[in-house]
């Protein structure tokens, strides 16, 4: 009773959406930007939520392409594999070798890709309303916003929770040192007794990424009650 | 399909029944799936899930149990929960997690949507345990009817027709003329149109020329009367049986009563190659232990052969059985031959597996014997001889002495008839748990050889005495419930009543005995006389004791494991390890855990439903 009487400060997100929405070009950046976000006193159980995973050439968005994206809703606190979708970008430039290696995406497979601008407007159009789940937020963060000036002059704004800082926060409060490797995806999802997952490929991290949320919420004992805003960053 | 679903799709791909479905039906399955995370502790359904759907553990461990929190059984890693598959099971069963449980579920009207066209794959959903074990069994029967011969193979198969017949008054040599004209070596002796006995070229050998007797006295003179007779609705492997207890070579087929043709030994042995007949045979020509001795090891490969060839367990066991019978029988007629005949008429009786015909190689004997009331005291010494070589050749034969020493050899078990009579009285009258414990091996006794009738004149009063007992019923009942089957499976163990887990499933006492004594219980109560396990549920099918449907599950699960124990031992008795019956749960596959738990809840239910002390 106590809390919906309380009085709810417009979150940062909708004050920075709004204010983008005036200066937006017509288009997939315009639609994005006109769906209200969830407010941040939503129940986790209740939010809908897009874990989102990008394979990138490297770390700088300055220099380094987008190589592939992949996502996965989650709805009541199921992941919905109905909604998965993964698309390999046709990006110019040759991929070096390491790379190769560790996407196992090949000059070959990339020239099948379709072009970025097609696969960020499917991004946008999903994403809407949503939170993004990503583990490790800047790559997805930095990638996005560098592809959305590329293609519509402004970086959108959205919500994101990430499962590395979540784990990362317990970690602090311990005031233990630990190893940063820890906060590995693959490591954070072995603490939790979750089943090995084959890495590096975009919709399998995200599914990894989702499953890892849904566990952490679980651990917390967060409730059904918790709200969003406690899990986002 | 995309590599990024591929570690999913695998893994449910692994579990029975999907592995059935090709590839694009799994992917579509695959794309229905939700993902859900169940902490531990908590209930499923998942909350807000109300349709119904099926759950398929990726990790962790969730416990059914019902509304009495009574443990009903465990799913761990790639068991797949059907629970919630119906919409609100009358039954309140709980399934909570007991650890952190990830899990993959599909709504499962979709799932019967995309798998329409797969009828085995539905049914493993929709059937009840004991439809999908009927239908197991069948197709293992079916595979089982192509492998094996005799035991399928109608009489009508083998048999010689016309028989050939002469006139009782008819002189010796044209017997032996009309013999050696067809070229048979026996004849069915008639008179007046009906058959009178039958007559061997051996019998024209030992009661006419080596007796001295005029070979144009007449043909009865010489000939068997009463003569064993089958009917031509019998399989082969009956015909085998019935020439194997009774020492002959040829049996007299008839049709309504009328004798129609002749199945020999010969035509039998031709159709199978090692087997049970050919061994029967050379155990008929030993003339030592020693030699007896040397033909019993063959016996374990007997088994293993006819267990890779699919014969049903029940055929295995009853071949061995017989096998077992004939080493006896042999045995007993050579110390007949040391000891000179036997004082008064008996029969050495055969007690448990062997009698039930359900034996297995490296079995122990179980043995008694009854004597007719003319016996005295004095005669004793004869029959302590006779025990004591007859239990010594199978101790030799590979037939290790009964650790209960339930053998001929302890006077206690070696009685007159009238004292057999007393001892069920006994037993039934004043029934006392423990005893009747130790005692139940004696309500499966069978005559292997002499005199049938001391034997089946004891069983007849003891019959009709059982079926007015309820309480000696409900004391056998008490004990049989000892012996209860696991709940199933979790992980690679067994799961047992307690919540515990076992590294193996004790085949024997677990599975194949509390079916055994159910079908005691039946037998017994009903007034059958029967005492093989399957023949008894067969006979008590349809009666007040057991209904005609319970008798078939339990005729199918006590088949599955018989079948999955002689798996279990050929892999040990090819690896020259000594058989026992206890299974690892990783020696067998998904799909035959998932059979066996079938059977388990057969067993559980007829257990149940059988009121006890």
């Amino acid at each position: 009773m106590l809390n919906q009487l309380t009085f709810q400060w417009p979150n940062i997100y909708e004050i920075r959406r709004k204010w983008l929405l005036k200066k937006a070009p017509y288009g997939p950046m315009r639609d994005f930007l006109s769906t209200p976000f969830q407010s941040s006193y939503t129940s986790i159980y209740d939010s809908s939520v897009l874990a989102v995973d990008f394979e990138t050439t490297g770390l700088n968005a300055k220099k380094d392409k987008l190589l592939s994206v992949g996502f996965v809703e989650l709805d009541h606190s199921q992941i919905q594999l109905a909604s998965c979708y993964h698309q390999i970008i046709k990006t110019e430039g040759d991929l070096s070798a390491d790379n190769v290696v560790i996407h196992q995406i090949t000059d070959d497979v990339k020239a099948q890709g379709l072009e970025l601008n097609t696969v960020i407007e499917h991004l946008l159009k999903i994403l809407a309303g949503k939170v993004m789940l990503v583990h490790f937020s800047r790559i997805e963060k930095q990638f996005l916003s560098k592809a959305c000036i590329d293609l519509y002059g402004i970086a959108p704004v959205f919500p994101i929770i990430d499962t590395l800082v979540i784990a990362k926060k317990r970690l602090d409060k311990k005031s233990i040192a630990y190893d940063p490797s820890q906060l590995r995806l693959s490591n954070l999802r072995e603490q939790h007794h979750l089943p090995t997952h084959y890495a590096h490929n975009a919709l399998n991290d995200a599914i990894a990424t989702a499953e890892l949320f849904l566990a952490q919420v679980n651990q917390f004992q967060l409730g059904d009650a918790e709200k969003l805003k406690s899990v986002l960053i | 399909m995309d590599t990024s679903l591929a570690e999913i799709f695998s893994f449910i791909q692994s579990i029975p029944p999907f592995d059935l479905l090709p590839v694009p039906v799994l992917e579509r399955i695959v794309n229905e799936v939700s993902i859900c995370y169940v902490r531990r502790g908590q209930q499923l359904p998942p909350k807000g899930v109300n349709e119904p759907r099926l759950y398929l553990l990726r990790t962790g461990a969730l416990s059914l149990s019902n509304d009495d929190n009574h443990l009903l059984g465990k799913y761990g890693e790639g068991d797949c929960c059907t629970v919630f598959c119906v919409p609100n099971n009358g039954q309140k069963d709980i399934v909570h997690s007991d650890e952190d449980t990830l899990l993959y579920s599909i709504s499962y009207e979709k799932l019967t949507c995309i798998i329409k066209d797969y009828p085995d794959v539905i049914a493993f959903f929709q059937q009840t345990s004991s439809e999908r074990l009927s239908k197991k069994m069948h197709r293992i029967n079916d595979d089982a009817l192509v492998a094996s011969s005799l035991m399928n193979s109608s009489i009508a198969n083998f048999f010689h027709t016309p028989v050939a017949t002469i006139e009782a008054k008819s002189s010796i040599k044209d017997a032996a003329i009309k013999m050696t004209e067809l070229g048979f070596s026996c004849l069915v002796v008639m008179k007046e149109n009906r058959h009178v006995g039958i007559v061997t070229d051996k019998d024209i050998r030992r009661r006419c020329v080596a007796a001295g007797l005029s070979s144009l006295e007449a043909v009865n003179n010489i000939m068997t009367p009463e003569m064993s007779t089958i009917d031509i609705k019998n399989n082969a492997y009956q015909a085998l049986m019935a020439m194997t207890s009774k020492r002959i070579h040829h049996l007299p087929v008839t049709q309504h009563g009328i004798v129609t043709g002749m199945v020999t030994i010969t035509d039998l042995m031709n159709n199978e190659g090692i087997n049970a007949v050919n061994f029967t045979s050379i155990i008929h020509k030993a003339n030592t232990v020693s030699e007896l001795a040397e033909i019993s090891h063959l016996l374990p490969k007997l088994q293993i052969r006819m267990t890779k060839l699919g014969t049903t367990a029940d055929h295995v066991a009853k071949s061995i059985s017989a096998i077992t019978m004939a080493f006896t029988i042999r045995l007993i007629e050579m110390a007949e031959k040391i000891l000179g005949p036997a004082p008064v008429p008996y029969a050495w009786l055969a007690a448990g597996s062997q009698a039930r015909q359900e034996q297995l190689a490296h079995s122990d004997q179980d043995n008694a014997l009854i004597i007719s009331d003319d016996v005295k005291p004095e005669h004793d010494y004869w029959f302590h001889d006779f025990a004591t070589f007859v239990s010594d050749g199978l101790a030799a034969c590979g037939f290790i002495y009964c650790p209960g020493n339930v053998m001929a050899t302890n006077p206690k078990w070696r009685q007159s008839q009238s004292k057999w009579a007393r001892y069920f009285d006994q037993w039934i009258n004043t029934p006392d748990p423990k005893a009747l414990m130790h005692c139940s091996i004696f309500f499966d006794l069978e005559t292997v050889y002499g005199d049938t009738s001391l034997l089946e004149n004891v069983r007849a009063t003891m019959l009709t005495k059982t079926k007015q007992s309820t309480l000696f019923i409900a004391h056998l009942t008490s004990n049989a419930l000892k012996l209860r089957p696991p709940l199933g499976f979790f992980r690679d163990f067994v799961l047992i009543q307690n919540g515990k887990n076992k590294a193996t499933l004790d085949l024997k006492h677990n599975g194949i005995a509390p079916i055994v004594d159910l079908a005691r219980i039946y037998a017994l109560s009903e007034g059958i006389s029967e005492v093989n396990t399957i023949e008894r549920l067969r006979q008590a099918a349809g009666t007040v004791s057991l209904s005609k449907p319970a008798a078939a599950n339990l005729i199918d699960a006590i088949e599955l494991l018989g079948m999955l124990r002689l798996e279990h031992q050929a892999r040990q008795l090819e690896l020259d390890q000594k058989p026992d019956n206890y299974l690892a749960p990783k020696e067998i596959s998904r799909l035959e855990r998932e059979h066996l738990k079938d059977a388990f809840k057969v067993i559980k239910t007829m257990q149940d439903s059988r009121p006890s002390i």
